[in-house]
């Protein structure tokens, strides 16, 4: 391998990395407050991609307008989710909740996917670029979409840290993900906190879907890759670990764009399954798990 | 309500000793004769459609019933079921093409070499407990899709295996006479295991790992019983349908695979292994036979799963309980 691979591999994995980042947030996020290991997380980075395509392919809306657009619809499409379905869930089901939250992202994720085949079809709607430009980096010409995308996913990431750490609010989601009850005793409406995090989360996939609609077409399927890497991400972070999640969204990212170009696409996949299998083996709580016994197992 | 009535040493009476009999091995007269009627149906419906639309349902009803031994009892949710049915499927399917195996033994070596995974499965959960252990087999059935479609030299990748028939003369009324027997004796198998000791264990562990542990219950040893056991029927099943379908993808292996039996069998009822049997046989044939609701199949699927999640967890089992309670309760018996 010469030089200028290994920074061409670099270079990819990073800006693969940061978007994974941003998915996997989503996805410790609705994990670390509501205990949902979301299956369906996917679908809503499919859902940004959908909307993001209708915006500027066929509406010729500008390509920021366009991914704010998408932003908003899979806000809007997680917090319909959460009151539609898991709220009453949550309210009726006596079972455990763990599972049947999962059992219910798991049909959820089939009646998206089918939905979606049988809206748009089975054909890859996609564009070549937002933006015909390309960006010098390192020496290499990396197209600006690629570019954009990583900056998106920084800023993203960022003003959820921002979010998170700096409102009532986003201390509020913190507080309901670290104590539900003592939340609640302090008088943070849980519904509330609730159905703004699954809409958060699916937000934060619904930009990762739109922002690379020019490397991935919006497709039924389009969000099982994206899904799996997230769930590598979070198992790496820990479950619930938001900041790890940004560490990790990185290393997966340079993982499989190296294990990509060693082995190809066939056997990257099987690489990646691999060793997510043998660190939930060795680390169940993950790299950088905090050791804390929660409610999800 | 009722007079009391003086006691009388009943005398043996032939259909309530048949009764007992069939209790104990999980059977009763109502679902024998559905049995029956399904076993002589052949016999009216000459349609290869429909008996292949009834060997299907056999087909994800038995699969569904395998699911629930595992789901229900352990409570362990399988997420990587469709790969080790898919397993079984190219074991039995690579024998037959590769080896000059007799290929009823193939598919004692299908179950087996499944058998053997899942143990091998369930060794890796070991240390993981709860959401852990499903998103476990999700990866090792993902894994299990990947090598399928990866391995091409063996595989042939997504283009897939053709498998020959069990026999040359093989005909559809066959593959639903095996598939029933195996269908029974699978149900009367885990039914017994269920009712025994093992699987007092087993429901042990599925109610409350904790207090099953402390009571003296090992939980490993129990989970490698039933994970194995299920896996290696999933395999036999699997193997079986390779043979019936004619040939094997790694669309087998698919997640949403899984998805279809893990809805059958949550809609039939956790804990109950029949229901799954039930389910089958309402939705399989009803899908199939109005054209336009195959392309919703696993959106209905989907939809009825998460309905069941969130309304009524008993599914059809405990519909069932519910019904006969009921009558019994009308005809002023006390619930049994």
């Amino acid at each position: 391998m010469s030089i200028s691979t290994i920074q061409n591999l670099l270079v990819t994995g990073l800006l693969r990395g940061g978007l994974y980042a941003l998915m996997a947030i989503g996805l410790a996020l609705v994990f670390g407050v509501m205990n949902i290991c979301h299956f369906a997380h996917g679908e809503y980075y499919a859902i940004g991609a959908y909307a993001a395509y209708f915006a500027f392919a066929v509406w010729g809306l500008n390509p920021i307008l366009a991914i704010l657009i998408a932003a908003l619809i899979s806000f809007l499409a997680g917090a319909i989710t959460e009151k539609a379905l898991f709220y009453p869930l949550r309210k009726l089901s006596k079972g455990p909740w763990v599972m049947n939250a999962f059992l219910l992202t798991a049909g959820l994720s089939t009646v998206l996917q089918s939905g979606f085949q049988l809206g748009f079809g089975m054909q890859y709607l996609g564009i070549t670029q937002y933006w015909n430009a390309t960006v010098k980096v390192f020496g290499m010409n990396i197209a600006a979409d690629r570019v954009v995308a990583f900056g998106i996913a920084l800023v993203s990431i960022a003003g959820m840290w921002l979010f998170l750490h700096r409102t009532r609010t986003g201390r509020a989601i913190r507080a309901v993900s670290q104590d539900e009850r003592g939340a609640q005793l302090v008088g943070i409406d849980l519904d509330w906190i609730q159905t703004l995090t699954f809409s958060v989360g699916s937000m934060l996939a619904g930009i990762g879907g739109a922002s690379l609609l020019s490397l991935n077409p919006a497709y039924p399927f389009s969000g099982s890759a994206p899904l799996i890497s997230s769930w590598f991400v979070v198992t790496i972070a820990g479950l619930g670990n938001v900041e790890g999640a940004i560490v990790g969204g990185l290393l997966v990212g340079m993982f499989e764009s190296v294990s990509y170009f060693l082995l190809g696409q066939g056997w990257q996949t099987v690489a990646s399954l691999v060793l997510l299998i043998l660190l939930l083996l060795f680390k169940p709580s993950g790299l950088f798990g905090t050791g804390i016994k929660s409610v999800w197992e | 309500m009722q007079d009391v009535k003086p006691v009388q040493v009943p005398r043996p009476n032939p259909i309530a000793w048949l009764n007992a009999g069939l209790h104990t091995l999980g059977l009763s007269l109502p679902f024998l004769a559905c049995v029956l009627i399904l076993a002589i149906l052949p016999i009216f419906v000459h349609e290869e459609y429909l008996l292949r639309l009834f060997v299907q349902s056999l087909y994800f009803g038995t699969l569904a019933m395998i699911f629930d031994f595992t789901g229900g009892f352990i409570n362990f949710v399988n997420f990587g079921f469709a790969g080790f049915v898919g397993l079984g499927a190219y074991i039995a399917a690579m024998l037959s093409l590769y080896t000059t195996l007799n290929p009823w033994l193939g598919l004692i070596g299908a179950m087996l070499v499944t058998g053997l995974v899942g143990f091998l499965t369930g060794l890796l959960t070991v240390r993981l407990r709860g959401i852990y252990v499903s998103l476990m087999s999700w990866f090792v059935g993902m894994t299990l899709e990947a090598l399928a479609t990866a391995m091409i030299k063996v595989t042939r990748g997504a283009r897939g295996i053709i498998v020959p028939p069990m026999y040359a003369s093989i005909t559809v009324v066959s593959h639903l006479y095996i598939l029933l027997g195996a269908m029974l004796i699978l149900y009367v198998i885990l039914h017994l295991i269920i009712r025994s000791k093992v699987g007092l264990a087993f429901r042990a562990i599925g109610q409350n790992y904790e207090v099953a542990r402390a009571s003296g219950v090992n939980p490993v040893k129990y989970k490698l019983i039933n994970f194995s056991l299920s896996c290696a029927c999933a395999g036999l099943i699997g193997g079986y349908y390779a043979h019936f379908i004619g040939i094997v993808t790694p669309e087998l292996l698919d997640m949403s695979h899984t998805m279809e039996v893990m809805a059958l069998s949550f809609i039939g009822g956790s804990g109950s292994l029949l229901g799954g049997v039930f389910a089958a046989f309402l939705f399989i044939p009803v899908f199939n036979s109005l054209e336009s609701l195959m392309n919703y199949r696993l959106v209905i699927y989907g939809l009825s799963l998460i309905l069941i999640m969130i309304f009524y967890p008993a599914g059809l089992g405990g519909f069932y309980q519910w019904l006969k309670a009921f009558l019994n309760s009308s005809k002023g018996k006390k619930p049994s």
